[in-house]
């Protein structure tokens, strides 16, 4: 039996996303036939033909029972993998986790090691992709002291995730006793780590973002000690430019304190 | 010798990062623990890097000597006593200054502190233990710390750097006793070994103390359990379990062939009698001791050793000593000595390579050195690497088949890695596995091809299980196989395989 695609259109946020997820599996419209869109506010919305459109509403509740149905239903490790898809950039992220889920539902806890079938295999690779654009800035992420007494450390980063959260799990166990923002850029988020441990993630207004940007032009005595030892802890008999490019691509040195230019 | 006794902090790091740079080491693994409150750190069981220098090595430390005023002599060392160059001594405040400063910037993941021999083995080994107690205890610093402990340093001050570090190295600088004796006349395998085993038995008590906090076993010592067989470094915590209850103690016996001198230590000196911790009301217990384990690295290429006595040595140290990892180091006659052999970079850098590619097939493969190399084939094949050179001097024992067969003998694949063995049995429970699938779950195919089945059948019907024809494709076709061995550019060390032969497991 032939029927029409049904695209459910929801908000492009993670409560977004697990509504969409909801309403979809509620519908009991067949798999097959829906797909998920997420929508940047402001964006130009593209209508295909012969869809029939859902509009969905947004609704935190919704993300609970998703959420909760996974981690009983399949596995911790299902629940894992669909919260790094959710905070992913990739546009096909909505209709992956509700193929997954729902084939979830049938197979059970298998199903994360399912690679043969191909929503399994995406999410996956988007899993892949979130994890290690975090391990990537868990270790070339930079801090500076953009105050002292008491001190404030703050770190500038460009991701192309949603990784915050999943950087705050790391630092606010590591520096348990310190005040520390991480900003990301591209997203205008910022989380901010008060001594003792709490923490949350906020939008930025741009007047906001602008001010961090400011401080973040500060200089310090240890960028120095630290480019000194940079400098000389290679070995000059084995340098190997093109190797330390595969290591550490370009694109993640924009904001490191090594690589920064001494006197712009 | 110039001496910066004014030297400002700027000054000592200048000097002293760069008298440590030759050593090979800059992991930040084996130990997962997590922050405490009131203290500043944390440590992942995986390691993690913070920069990639210009040569590419990962740095993940902030690797410095205390001190480069040594008063040994060893040939290798650019810091001898009789070479002409700067020196400085840090103070204790100094290097906590500076380590817990890089650390809040997230520069570095910990410390590791090395050192020349100022006045003597125990003078220098105190420096380093009072550095090391101030970190720990002024400043609460709860991240990682790797110590080298000093050939010759009594046996207290080498227990007290094992509670405050993670991870401890002792290095036995050459594969064999006589180079060492050539090379570095003030040090001796005994005063290497004796540390080595005094640190291997304390891990195993305070394994049997405090349980999973006192240390994680390695890589080695898992795979050994994996594949059924026994080690026999078991002897050693069997051993000092029984001390910690007031038995009878023996003195244990050193049967391998590769560290000789162990053997036959004046009074059994390297033996268990004189090792077992006494410092457990003294110091904080909660990290155990060494409970990241410990390494070791050697230079090869400056004494004429086989890659056949490397390996061989290698495997005894992980038997025999418990080591976590093995690290070789390719000579650079940086003393332009001229009882040294003259620098041959690029060879050296590709046998390197190579050992440290075979120093995986036995950490977490599960092959035993004899089964790669022999004293008829001494050393490995510069266009091979050492699991394909295996494969295809085995090819009675293939094609095997991805449905069926088990995880050692999928590991034994060419392009077949842990992490995608572990996923093949994984997603066999839920269907039979075709060569798309293997595609997804990350199988090297252009390497795997010549050695497995699918169903029955093999990717292309035209392959053939046939030496020659393997070779050739595998030069031909498989552009890793190949990379870094004509170009000094593409080189690549150990840890930074992107090859799911040699990946890291965790
Ligand atoms: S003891 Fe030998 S290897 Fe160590 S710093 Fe002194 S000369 Fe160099």
């Amino acid at each position: 039996m032939d029927k029409p695609t049904r695209i459910y259109q929801c908000n492009n946020t993670v409560d977004g996303i697990f509504s969409a997820v909801y309403d979809a599996g509620l519908s009991g419209y067949g798999h097959r036939f829906i797909r998920i869109q997420p929508i940047q506010a402001g964006q130009n919305e593209n209508y295909e033909l012969f869809a029939e459109y859902v509009q969905v509403e947004t609704d935190s509740k919704k993300t609970k029972s998703v959420i909760d149905a996974v981690r009983q239903k399949i596995s911790e490790k299902a629940y894992l993998f669909i919260m790094s898809a959710v905070i992913s950039d990739f546009p096909d992220r909505g209709d992956v986790i509700y193929q997954f889920v729902t084939y979830g539902f049938t197979l059970g806890a298998k199903v994360c090691n399912a690679l043969q079938i191909p929503c399994v295999d995406r999410i996956f690779a988007m899993n892949r992709a979130v994890q290690n654009e975090t391990h990537f800035f868990r270790e070339f992420l930079r801090f500076q002291e953009v105050q002292k007494d008491p001190s404030l450390l703050l770190a500038v980063i460009e991701p192309r995730h949603h990784i915050i959260p999943l950087l705050m799990e790391h630092f606010a166990d590591r520096f348990i006793e310190e005040w520390f923002i991480i900003y990301d850029k591209t997203h205008l988020e910022a989380s901010f780590h008060q001594k003792g441990g709490n923490w949350e993630v906020y939008l930025l207004t741009p007047e906001k973002a602008k001010k961090l940007e400011e401080l973040s032009e500060q200089k310090e005595e240890y960028v120095d000690l630290w480019k000194t030892f940079f400098h000389q802890i290679a070995i000059k008999e084995r340098t190997n430019k093109k190797l330390q490019t595969s290591m550490l691509p370009l694109h993640y040195r924009k904001h490191m304190t090594e690589f920064l230019e001494d006197n712009p | 010798m110039i001496f910066q006794d004014h030297a400002t902090i700027k000054e000592k790091l200048e000097i002293l990062s760069d008298a440590a740079k030759y050593d090979v080491a800059c992991t930040s693994s084996g130990v997962s623990r997590k922050g405490n409150k009131g203290e500043i750190g944390n440590t992942a069981a995986s390691g993690i890097c913070h920069a990639f220098g210009a040569d590419g090595r990962c740095i993940s430390l902030l690797k410095v000597l205390f001190t480069n005023e040594c008063i040994y002599n060893c040939k290798y060392c650019i810091n001898r006593s009789t070479n002409d160059i700067p020196r400085a001594t840090f103070t204790p405040e100094e290097v906590c200054t500076l380590t817990i400063e890089f650390y809040r910037r997230n520069y570095i993941e910990g410390l590791f502190l090395s050192s020349g021999i100022v006045e003597s083995p125990d003078y220098t080994m105190e420096l380093v233990c009072r550095t090391l107690h101030d970190l720990r205890t002024l400043h609460r610093f709860n991240g990682y710390i790797h110590c080298k402990a000093i050939p010759g340093a009594s046996r207290e001050l080498i227990e007290e750097a094992g509670w405050y570090a993670d991870r401890m190295s002792i290095n036995l600088e050459l594969p064999t006793a006589r180079g060492l004796q050539e090379l570095a006349p003030n040090k001796n395998r005994t005063t290497i070994l004796t540390p080595m085993r005094q640190i291997q038995n304390g891990m195993a008590e305070s394994r049997a103390m405090l349980g999973m906090k006192g240390g994680n076993q390695s890589a080695y010592w898992y795979t050994q359990k994996r594949t059924g067989r026994a080690l026999p470094g078991e002897q050693a915590t069997l051993h000092t379990t029984q001390n910690l209850f007031g038995q009878k103690k023996a003195p244990e016996k050193l049967a391998d062939n590769s560290l000789k001198e162990a053997q036959t230590a004046p009074d059994n000196l390297i033996s268990s009698s004189n090792t077992g911790l006494t410092q457990w009301k003294h110091r904080d217990i909660s990290r155990g001791f060494v409970p990241a384990g410990q390494s070791t690295q050697m230079i090869i290429g400056a004494t004429g050793e086989s890659d056949y006595e490397i390996m061989a040595v290698t495997e005894a140290l992980y038997q025999r000593f418990d080591l976590k990892r093995v690290f070789f180091s390719a000579f650079i006659n940086i003393n332009q000595d001229s009882s040294l052999p003259a620098v041959n970079g690029q060879p050296l850098l590709r046998r390197e390579h190579r050992l440290y590619q075979a120093d995986f097939l036995l950490r977490y493969y599960g092959f035993r050195a004899d089964e790669l190399l022999t004293q008829q084939r001494p050393f490995f094949n510069t266009y091979l690497d050492p699991k394909c050179d295996w494969a295809l001097s085995h090819l009675e024992q293939f094609p095997v088949e991805i449905n069926t067969a088990d995880f050692n003998t999928l590991l034994r694949v060419p392009g077949i890695g842990t992490k995608s063995a572990q996923r093949i049995v994984a997603a066999r429970r839920t269907g039979k596995l075709d060569y798309h699938a293997l595609k997804a779950i990350g199988v090297v195919m252009k390497r795997a091809i010549y050695f497995i089945t699918c169903n029955g059948q093999m990717m292309y019907h035209f392959l053939k299980i046939d030496e020659d024809y393997i070779t050739r494709n595998l030069l031909e076709n498989d552009v890793d196989v190949m990379k870094g061995f004509d170009e000094k550019v593409t080189y690549k060390q150990l840890t930074l395989f992107d090859d799911s032969d040699y990946e890291d497991t965790n």
